[in-house]
């Protein structure tokens, strides 16, 4: 009982990690109509900044605020200089985010090498909370508490803030809302840098649990375009619920079918698919 | 039909003049060209004629090669072993894509792409048979009963045949009715659906066609390359491949086989003077992008066109611009 | 017996109801038009009949046979064929390939896929008929995005017209038209044949009452009034809510 606590933990644990790249992904698709193919590899640069500023002894913490820092500096160049031509374009976006994840990757090897690496848990994290016979990681009590947290702050800008009001809008009648006098450009140069800025997130926190290693880019790509596709396009409490579900029972899956576990996932996928093809919380196509 | 003849008798000329001119390295590089230009058709054919963008053909590539390595331990014939290869693959193709099709297309996209990487996992999880990450070498020899093909020149001309077999199948099935409603579903479902078609069944048909072609084409190259492994499957394939249907010109048959070309060669010509050609590559195609103005096909295209009409300055004018590129697919 | 029976049919997007208790009766050969203010839910209801949208009660029958369930494309096997409000070609091919593409849809060879299309004397045949036909010959290898707006509309009809159907739907045929534009569909639409039944939807009055046997009504998506077009011009309730604002181009 107590082993499987400890695992459900850690499936939370991933999920949380999951729901924080999906939904960055989902909300430019869902705002923007964005299809971002190297929303993976700004994953795995988050990550590896924070490598650099920890091995120059930076302090964790100080370390993640930059790495989102920089991630978030980057989606909005990237948006201003390239993304935006190609509104509409679904092609050119394929081509365009597929080279640009080609680029950062390949940049990644160069400069970090394809050595595998983790980041250190961080000191104030690094003992286990014990109920019971059980002992649960601090740390991935701690990711657990963050994915809730940016669940509620997404909660509350959507239903309480006008930029929420303005995305939820955008999302649903783009016209109407450049009528309203709205910079929509500026919108999305702002949801776009803060889907990188989540992707850098869960890039760092994510270092200590997943590590960091050629290839991870294109696996955590997968993972959250399915559970995009299973929550429903554009809603992030479809993403929220999806990953949960995609983390733990990956975990589970692992544990108790090694070899099959990206086929549950994939299962889960076609059947959810096959029962509502617009995914749990999409909204249906007229 | 006359265009096609001739197109036909161009692509001939073409791949029986080449041998004359390549090295033993040429000849490798254009059967592997073959190879994925085939590959890339199959993929252009849903993308450019039925409107699906998928990111996970790689899937079925994958799925024929390891048809070939898996099942040619068993059995020796080629031709059973390329019919399994195609038919397990469009299986394949018709059961996941009853179920991809219904879906809008970021969620076609999203889909295929985690179909690839699962047949990507699978492989390298299905280690006792498929020799997991380290992948496998390929047993079986390709022989059509005229004796055992083993040398480049051999594989060369098989190849080469093959392209052309496919280019005229696939040319046929784009002036068939099927392939004309299928063009016009992409253009306007709704219409087409008002008009008396059954939309999903011309999608699915078009996607198990491209499927069991792409899982030729797989067979195909274990056969060349006399190894596989999971990477035949992996989204970067699945998006190279995407790729070299982009660059060379959706929409049309040859564009695919001319990206093919393209990106193949620069491919082999870039990591011979650096490490770094997926930068590089992805740099181009950044540029592409930039530049844009669809693909080396277009532009040939639109080249001709600028050529034809200049010839026509002074006749009639015609109702209609000059037809685009008609001649050129 | 009627061709196409529309009973109670309601519609809702959400919270707002578009079609209540909405019922329709057309005869084989009728020309039924239906009128109303902007939003009364005239689409909504052609959308419903056509099974684009899913009814959300109420039933559809043609030949006495419920069709309310059956996928759009049955409909067309069934004798049922529309046109839409939004220019719904395909504007890369050319007048000619249209027409295949229109033709072909009852061709038994429309799961062919080896041989080509164009090889078929039957289709070139009867596209060389209808191209003759409506006067239109000189038109067929341009590419339909470069036709006229009142070229594109006929054609738009005229590809409904290929199945040789029992009922045509036509979702305003001459919206965004010129005076002359509008006058010369009106003609056309006077010349189809009477063996088939039409139902417009349609804006401009002197081409309602040009053409219809019958005018339904249809106000806040329920219907106030079925009947000839002189019991609508002369019924006061009519008049309140659809002429009482005087200007007719702004209904």
């Amino acid at each position: 009982m107590s082993i499987f606590l400890a695992q459900l933990l850690t499936g939370l644990a991933y999920g949380m990690l999951y729901f924080m790249i999906a939904v960055g992904l989902t909300i430019i698709l869902g705002v923007m109509n964005v299809v971002n193919l190297a929303h993976g590899t700004l994953f795995m640069l988050g990550a590896y900044i924070a490598f650099t500023f920890i091995n120059d002894e930076v302090n964790f913490w100080a370390a993640l605020l930059l790495a989102v820092l920089l991630t978030a500096v980057l989606g909005l160049v990237l948006e201003k200089l390239l993304i935006k031509r190609i509104y509409g374009k679904e092609l050119e976006q394929v081509l365009l985010t597929f080279g640009l994840s080609f680029i950062i990757a390949d940049a990644i090897e160069w400069i970090w090498g394809t050595e595998m690496h983790t980041l250190p848990v961080p000191g104030l994290l690094s003992g286990s909370l014990s109920i019971g016979s059980t002992a649960f990681p601090l740390y991935r009590l701690f990711v657990v508490f963050i994915g809730c947290l940016l669940a509620l702050l997404l909660w509350y800008l959507e239903t309480k803030t006008r930029v929420g009001a303005i995305i939820r809008a955008g999302v649903d009648d783009r016209a109407m809302v450049s009528a309203l006098g709205i910079n929509v450009g500026l919108v999305f140069t702002g949801v776009f840098a803060f889907g990188a800025a989540l992707a850098g997130l869960s890039g760092v926190l994510g270092g200590p649990l997943i590590g960091m290693y050629t290839g991870m880019d294109s696996e955590i790509l997968v993972t959250s375009l399915i559970v995009v596709v299973i929550g429903g396009l554009g809603s992030w409490k479809g993403s929220f619920i999806g990953a949960i579900a995609i983390g733990v029972i990956e975990t589970l899956g692992k544990v108790w079918f090694p070899s099959l576990s990206m086929l549950t996932v994939f299962l889960i996928m076609m059947i959810v698919l096959i029962i509502r093809p617009q995914g749990l919380f999409g909204r249906e196509v007229a | 039909m006359k265009k096609l003849l001739l197109g036909v008798v161009l692509l001939i000329a073409l791949v029986f003049a080449m041998p004359l001119v390549l090295s033993d390295f040429g000849i490798n590089l254009a059967t592997e060209i073959y190879i994925m230009a085939i590959f890339a058709m199959s993929l252009g054919l849903i993308m450019g004629y039925a409107g699906m963008v998928s990111l996970g053909h790689a899937g079925f590539f994958g799925i024929g090669a390891y048809t070939v390595a898996v099942i040619g331990q068993h059995v020796a014939n080629t031709y059973l072993l390329l019919l399994l290869s195609v038919v397990i693959s469009g299986l394949i193709a018709l059961v996941t894509g009853a179920v991809f099709i219904r879906t809008s297309k970021f969620y076609f996209l999203m889909i295929t792409l985690a179909f690839g990487q699962l047949l990507y996992v699978l492989f390298w999880q299905l280690k006792p048979w498929t020799g997991g990450a380290d992948g496998m070498s390929v047993s079986a020899i390709l022989n059509f009963g005229f004796g055992e093909i083993v040398s480049p020149n051999g594989f060369y001309y098989v190849m080469g045949i093959a392209f052309i077999i496919f280019y005229i199948l696939l040319r046929l099935f784009v002036e068939s009715p099927a392939g004309k409603i299928t063009k016009g579903i992409m253009e306007n479902e709704a219409r087409m659906s008002a008009l008396g078609y059954n939309v999903r069944v011309y999608k699915l048909l078009a996607y198990t066609l491209s499927g069991a072609l792409a899982g030729l084409a797989g067979a195909l190259y274990a056969y060349f390359n006399v190894f596989v492994s999971p990477d035949l499957s992996g989204w970067m394939f699945s998006g190279q491949v995407m790729v070299m249907v982009i660059i060379g010109g959706v929409g049309t048959l040859l564009g695919p086989a001319l990206g093919a070309s393209v990106f193949i060669y620069l491919q082999n010509f870039m990591s011979t003077y650096t490490e770094r050609w997926p930068m590089v590559m992805g740099a181009l195609l950044v540029a592409l992008v930039l530049a844009g103005k669809g693909g080396l096909i277009h532009w040939l295209q639109h080249g001709k066109s600028l050529f034809v009409a200049r010839k026509r300055t002074g006749e009639a004018v015609s109702q209609q611009p000059v037809k685009k590129g008609e001649a050129v697919h | 017996m009627s061709l196409l029976r529309v009973e109670n049919i309601s519609k809702s997007f959400k919270t707002l109801q578009v079609l209540r208790d909405v019922s329709l009766e057309v005869n084989p050969g009728e020309r039924h038009v239906i009128i109303g203010p902007n939003g009364a839910g005239k689409t909504t209801l052609f959308h419903c009949i056509t099974n684009i949208l899913p009814i959300d009660s109420g039933a559809v029958y043609l030949d006495g046979k419920e069709i309310s369930k059956l996928p759009a494309h049955h409909l067309a096997h069934l004798g049922m064929s529309r046109t839409f409000q939004k220019n719904n070609l395909f504007g890369d091919l050319t007048v000619e390939e249209n027409i295949h593409l229109a033709l072909a849809a009852k061709k038994p060879y429309r799961y062919d896929i080896f041989s080509p299309l164009i090889s078929r004397t039957d289709i070139r045949k009867e596209t060389n008929d209808i191209l003759e036909q409506w006067e239109i010959s000189n038109r067929r290898h341009v590419k339909v995005k470069h036709l006229s707006y009142g070229e594109q509309r006929l054609l738009e009809v005229l590809l409904a017209m290929a199945s040789n159907p029992k009922i045509l739907l036509l979702d305003e045929p001459t919206s965004g038209m010129s005076p002359a534009e509008t006058a010369q569909t009106s003609e056309m639409i006077q010349k189809l044949p009477r063996s088939v039944a039409l139902v417009v939807v349609e804006h401009d009055m002197d081409v309602v009452f040009a053409i219809a046997d019958r005018i339904t009504v249809l106000h806040h998506g329920e219907v106030i009034l079925s009947g000839s077009p002189d019991e609508v011009r002369n019924n006061e309730v009519v008049k309140e809510i659809y002429f009482g604002g005087g200007a007719k181009k702004h209904a």
